[in-house]
């Protein structure tokens, strides 16, 4: 068995609207590609907002059954396996830490309830001890995080929380939903780079999703670029995003605003171009 | 101050102090979200305003704006107005001369577009609620306006027919900016206005912000996050950290020759495509405001801390022509 995780021509589609017109809307259509697993990888999906990227990061994690085609993990359906057995192999890190974690539950409850029914720990110490190996891999400590409240810790902090809670089950794919999007600019960076050490020095694959092409370029081996549940280019992150050919993947690489391209949007929008007609955009 | 000598600032903060007071079961606490800041904004400019969450961004154009409620208190300093003559701050100002200037020389555009419009009403009737008042004339002459106004902003005149969730998200953010344009402000807040976007809808919207602002020769305040939509829009930018303003120059200036430490990180962090070069996250996390570090609040964090960062607050000094910095290993021997 090769793959980790497949996806084959996987499709969904939602119903929407009430009795008399009901629409259908396909989220997500026939999206094809696989995961080696003796080849750790981060794997990237870019996507505008309702371009269907969410859809497909439920269904690799078995939330969303496909309405067609079939997600696999080690060759098996993902639908005929076993909840809890599933999730020891696959989980997920979300968008927001402060709206993943009930404000009002200790931090340490979720990590000792994932060793314990995804981990397979039992007993004090064991479940001690797998929650501080997880902590310590993101570069925290079990008695720093023992006792606390999520409003306690900043945005950066519980995002390598959630992750931590995430390595407790020791999966071996991780699906992460925007999980820098809403981290503060000095933090996100130091997120970046702890995929990669998970990468390399763990051997976890992770499906990293995003509309960020900059840190999708730094850090991710191969990429998708998605466009209304459509793939429109695949292959390795950085000759995709170096120089895309489908016109959609253009668009978007030329809509990043940096420091470095600013200068380009400045001499179209800039206050004199602004001032002689017809040169507005 | 700034390079633009000859213009007269439509908005000068001077130390402005605001901070959040509560008293609960006898217990005083007071975050200090806005502790002495002070700039200016200029005829017919943008001024960005830089810093992550919780670094007073939004508390601070709040207090300019006159938009305090309990527990927010404005606490000293001034933000006047050119508009505005002897008030120094629109929260100082009776409820009717703010009513007179609020939408006719100072708008808003806000982060969520669907806070902004009523969801049960055609956008038509968000714009009377919005300018009709302050507009005047019939309602035939106002709609023509609106009309006018919304062919300006490159949205379809039949928009103005449609509910707020019909549209989407980038047509909702242009509606919000027509709203806030129609009455041809002097002085537009824009606080994250394009944060919620998709890139390629941002990178439309943030050219019409442009557009609009160079046609109708308004000044803007533009927050957001994001150091790529400062360095491509704004003309000055001002970088906040935990309350305090730490520098602020021509924004060009900014990019290429960052001064305090934090800028330089900011600067030096952002992934480029095109580029492999390793970068680095900054250790330790902001500070908590209800105790912020003695000294530079960014002392802790600082790889050029020296012993005076951590006991006196560096003054906001002009290091360059036009370029102001806070901090004690750039200016030595300044102190406030």
């Amino acid at each position: 068995m090769s793959a980790l995780i497949e996806l084959d021509r996987v499709s969904k589609s939602f119903s929407r609207g009430g009795l008399f017109s009901t629409r259908r809307v396909e989220a997500v259509k026939e999206v094809s590609f696989a995961l080696d697993a003796d080849k750790p990888e981060i794997f990237t999906v870019i996507g505008e907002s309702g371009s269907g990227k969410s859809t497909l990061a439920r269904m690799i994690l078995g939330i969303h059954a496909p309405s067609s085609g079939q997600v696999r993990l080690g060759g098996r359906d993902v639908a005929t396996y076993e909840r809890r057995a599933f999730m020891a192999e696959v989980q997920p890190i979300f968008q927001n830490p402060f709206e993943a974690f009930n404000p009002l539950k200790r931090l340490d409850r979720y990590l000792f309830m994932t060793a314990e029914r995804f981990g397979g720990a039992t007993g004090t110490s064991a479940v001690d001890g797998s929650v501080d190996e997880a902590l310590r891999q993101v570069g925290l400590s079990l008695p720093e995080i023992k006792g606390r409240f999520p409003h306690e810790l900043s945005g950066g902090q519980l995002q390598r929380v959630a992750i931590a809670r995430a390595l407790v089950a020791k999966p071996r794919l991780i699906v992460a939903d925007e999980p820098v999007s809403m981290i503060d600019a000095s933090l996100r960076m130091s997120i970046v780079n702890l995929f990669g050490r998970l990468r390399d020095e763990l051997g976890l694959s992770i499906v990293y999703i995003t509309h960020d092409l900059a840190t999708a370029y730094y850090i991710s081996d191969r990429l998708i670029i998605m466009q209304q549940g459509v793939v429109v280019e695949q292959g390795p992150a950085r000759a995709v995003l170096s120089a895309p050919t489908h016109p959609y993947s253009r668009q978007l690489r030329d809509a990043v605003l940096t420091p470095d391209s600013a200068g380009a949007f400045r001499a179209t929008h800039s206050r004199k171009a602004a001032e002689t007609p017809g040169a507005r955009s | 101050m700034s390079g633009a000598g000859d213009a007269v600032p439509v908005l000068q903060v001077r130390d402005l102090q605001a901070h959040f007071r509560t008293h609960y079961f006898g217990v005083n606490r007071e975050v200090r979200a806005v502790d002495g800041v002070t700039f200016e904004v200029n005829r017919n400019e943008i001024y960005g305003l830089a810093g992550e969450s919780s670094s007073g961004k939004t508390t601070l154009v709040k207090t300019i704006a006159g938009l305090l409620k309990p527990p927010l208190e404005m606490v000293g300093g001034s933000a006047r107005f050119s508009f505005l003559p002897g008030w120094d701050a629109i929260g100082r100002a009776p409820p009717e001369v703010v009513r007179a200037i609020r939408w006719r020389h100072l708008s808003y555009i806000m982060q969520g577009s669907m806070n902004v419009l009523n969801p049960l009403r055609r956008v038509r009737y968000s714009f009377r609620d919005f300018a009709w008042r302050h507009l005047g004339g019939s309602k035939v002459e106002f709609d023509a306006r609106v009309v006018a106004h919304m062919e300006r902003v490159k949205l379809d005149p039949s928009v103005l027919d449609a509910y707020p969730h019909e549209l989407s998200g980038g047509m909702r953010q242009r509606v919000t900016i027509a709203l806030a344009t129609i009455c041809k402000p002097d002085f537009i807040i824009a606080d994250e206005p394009t944060t919620a976007l998709d890139v390629v809808v941002q990178k439309d919207v943030l050219g019409m912000i442009r557009a609009i602002q160079c046609e109708m020769g308004s000044s803007i305040l533009f927050i957001t996050h994001d150091m790529g939509v400062h360095a491509a829009l704004t003309d000055r930018l001002g970088i906040m950290y935990a309350g305090r303003l730490v520098e602020d120059g021509e924004t060009p200036e900014i990019f290429s020759r960052p001064l305090h430490p934090y800028t330089r990180h900011l600067i030096a962090s952002l992934p480029r495509i095109g580029d492999t070069e390793q970068r680095e996250g900054l250790d330790g996390t902001p500070p908590n405001l209800a105790a912020p570090p003695p000294g530079c609040r960014f002392h802790p964090r600082c790889p050029l801390a020296m012993p005076v960062c951590t006991t006196i607050v560096p003054a906001m000094v002009e290091t360059l022509p036009g370029h102001r910095v806070a901090c004690h290993a750039v200016n030595p021997g300044m102190a406030t």
